[in-house]
């Protein structure tokens, strides 16, 4: 996005997506369901898809609709699909317990968004066009949600998509604003989260065994 | 012979390590395959650094894989508690299956992951593309999160996913840095274009990065790479996973991936200085390695379990050399550089020590362990000599190192940072003989009923290599490490 020159109506789309994508971690902050959380996770996944192939087009990189279309099976299909049958397979119908309440993490979230617009904003409006400002702090925003996500909500599936919120907001402001990094680095942070996520489900599957929940609440024992 | 063979067959023969014992499932081979590799891994780091410390720095495969002298001392280390903790291991692990009814599923896994843990670690330093190596770095916190729970327990369960979540979120804290990094060589419309993320390229071309994200970069590096180092105050998961994971496991997270870790700040310490200058880099490591060597010796203060306290002790190394590297200089760098090595010897020693009181004593409480002197001579004799030599007690590289760094922030004229150091040093150096004197001297418990004597070869050789190598030195430093380390100080500035 950052050193091309775009059409008009590009820029348009791209503001339309990043917003839906800001909404979608709303969303996700504003849900008390687990299925809620992978069904927009997946969705915001798609969402990011779609800018990337747009971008790819434009910029006529082959390296982006590679990277695209990785997104596609591994983000929007791949992981929610392993997540949403873990649930299944353990019946999981239990509420996500919050240790914030939920207006509180809404209104969380928007601060942390204000906080990231700024940050960007110092950072790389010198040099970039309003359009990837806008876009960034959107990225950096899902970055700060996601740590969010991971700080207020005890179960480990939330743990996990915190994680993934996270790794998504990185790559959103790869795309945008350097769409001319290296793919293999795309490709090792797909691979990363693969190896993560499968890893994470092992491990939550474990302490499902042991202690019957997947909440991390009880997860106090080691202190000191 | 042609090096980029070497190099394939150096990576290669701890896979097949992990690979063949897993799939033969016979207890005796997947030990002895295990030391096998790892000795042959050991001479292999010493031929590396060798031919790096006599030739020229390796650059293979495109420039994917850059070793210098500073990757090659890394390997090295990797490459002692590697060997180390597989020779250990075949005595921990022997009494585990006898004592703690630990599964032969549990050990086969033990032995697939263990080498595998060392492969992910002899591979990092070696990487020239600083993203591969955090992905690397995020590869060995996976392998080792299995290896913490080679015995499934709930606290071990609960260890593992406290490192997993909170290193995996400070990865990818140091992935945005990189690409921040990324970012300051690609501004648009500037004249000098550094579209690379190899470290040799950034190092090379430091001065055309943008001073602001660059700043911020090593900042969120810092952070990021500081999470898997253990620096406070990202270092919770540490004494959680230090303590619940198998005695050898514990020495590889804490003797080498440490140093793994801190090599990725290092190199951006290089990279970020030359860019902004090092005033600013050099603030952060300081303060951050102060903070951690407050926290460590708290940590040692109020501790009541033996492998948490040598997980604090950890977090206090890692601040020393922190610190020393953010003084800067000959002497706080070479200082630090050597602390490296101390640690390595030193902390190795200290965990297998620890491990062989588990399972004599069947428990982690320090106040419940009573007259290992008795018990177990040999073990005690060696556990009391490594935790003189792990706190700097004189005749120990230690001792040398933290001088060095004393040294170098009088020299500088950093009165309170000397003032600090030699105060919280002494702090330790009482906390932490204090806690070990108790466990090595003192009285047996009267219900005490276990078996007294020592346990096989294998439970206390491991401890007294790396501790008669850590005296040695501290006597005699010998040229080439000298000449090494010194070439590593103009490396990094």
């Amino acid at each position: 996005m950052l050193g091309y020159s775009m059409p008009l109506y590009i820029y348009v789309i791209e503001d339309l997506l990043v917003s839906m994508i800001l909404l979608s971690s709303f969303v996700m902050l504003s849900s008390r369901w687990i299925s809620f959380y992978i069904h927009a996770y997946g969705f915001q996944s798609f969402l990011i898809f779609v800018l990337t192939l747009i971008i790819g087009i434009e910029a006529q990189s082959v390296d982006l609709y590679i990277v695209a279309f990785l997104t596609l099976f591994v983000r929007t299909i791949f992981v929610p699909y392993i997540l949403l049958k873990m649930i299944k397979k353990f019946n999981i119908k239990e509420e996500v317990k919050l240790s914030l309440k939920i207006p509180f993490s809404i209104i969380s979230g928007v601060v942390l968004t204000i906080f990231a617009y700024f940050l960007i904003y110092r950072l790389i409006s010198a040099f970039s066009p309003k359009i990837v400002v806008n876009a960034g702090s959107i990225a950096l925003s899902l970055i700060f949600v996601g740590f969010f996500m991971i700080i207020s909500r005890f179960t480990t599936i939330t743990h996990i998509l915190g994680l993934l919120v996270i790794e998504n907001g990185i790559f959103l402001l790869s795309v945008v604003v350097v769409p001319t990094l290296p793919i293999i680095v795309e490709l090792v942070v797909l691979f990363d989260i693969l190896v993560t996520v499968a890893a994470m489900l092992i491990l939550s599957m474990f302490m499902k065994m042991r202690t019957g929940s997947f909440s991390t609440a009880m997860l106090n024992r080691l202190v000191g | 012979m042609n090096m980029k063979i070497f190099i394939a067959i150096f990576l290669i023969i701890p896979l097949f390590a992990s690979l063949s014992s897993f799939i033969v499932k016979n207890k005796r081979f997947a030990e002895y395959i295990s030391l096998f590799s790892s000795s042959l891994d050991l001479i292999g780091a010493f031929v590396i650094l060798y031919f790096v410390l006599n030739f020229k720095p390796v650059f293979l495969f495109n420039n994917a894989i850059a070793i210098d002298k500073f990757s090659a001392y890394l390997i090295l280390l990797v490459g002692i508690v590697y060997f180390l903790s597989s020779m250990y291991g075949i005595s921990y692990m022997r009494l585990a299956i006898e004592n703690e009814k630990m599964t032969d599923k549990e050990f086969f896994r033990y032995e697939l992951f263990l080498n595998l843990f060392a492969l992910t670690m002899l591979i990092a330093p070696m990487i020239n593309n600083m993203a591969v190596y955090l992905i690397d770095i995020e590869l060995t916190t996976i392998v080792s999160s299995f290896l913490v729970i080679s015995e499934v327990t709930e606290k071990s369960i609960e260890a593992a996913w406290k490192y997993i979540l909170v290193v995996s979120s400070g990865i990818s804290l140091a992935l945005l840095g990189t690409i921040l990094f990324y970012l300051s060589g690609n501004i648009p419309g500037s004249a000098n274009i550094v579209s690379s993320l190899d470290w040799t390229a950034l190092r090379l071309n430091a001065g055309y990065l943008n001073k602001d994200i660059a700043l911020i970069a090593f900042v969120l590096i810092v952070i990021g790479l500081g999470t898997k180092v253990g620096l406070a105050p990202m270092h919770t998961w540490v004494p959680d996973a230090y303590s619940e994971a198998p005695s050898p496991v514990s020495a590889m997270l804490s003797a080498s991936l440490e140093n793994v870790a801190l090599y990725g700040i290092i190199r951006y310490f290089g990279i970020a200085g030359r860019s902004i200058g090092f005033g600013y880099p050099e603030a952060i490591l300081i303060i951050v390695g102060i903070f951690s060597i407050f926290i460590g010796i708290m940590g040692i203060i109020y501790q009541n379990g033996t492998k948490r306290l040598f997980a604090y002790s950890s977090i206090e190394h890692m601040g020393i050399i922190t610190i020393g590297f953010g003084l800067g200089g000959v002497f706080g760098t070479f200082g630090a550089l050597l602390q490296m090595l101390g640690h390595t010897l030193a902390k190795s020693t200290m965990f297998f020590g620890a491990g062989n009181f588990l399972h004599k004593f069947k428990t982690k409480n320090i106040k419940k362990i009573k007259g290992v002197f008795y018990v177990m001579p040999k073990t005690a004799f060696l556990f009391s000599l490594g935790s003189v030599a792990l706190i700097g007690g004189p005749p120990s590289v230690v001792f040398i190192s933290e001088f060095l760094i004393i040294l170098q922030s009088l020299k500088d004229g950093y009165y309170w940072i000397t003032v600090l150091l030699v105060g919280f040093l002494l702090t330790a150096f009482v906390s932490l003989l204090s806690k070990t004197g108790s466990m090595v001297f003192g009285k047996a418990d009267d219900n005490f009923n276990a078996e007294k004597g020592d346990f096989s070869p294998f439970s206390y050789v491991p401890m007294l290599l790396p501790l008669s190598a850590s005296l040695i030195l501290g006597f005699y430093i010998p040229e080439s490490l000298h000449s090494l380390l010194i070439g590593i100080v103009h490396i990094i500035k």
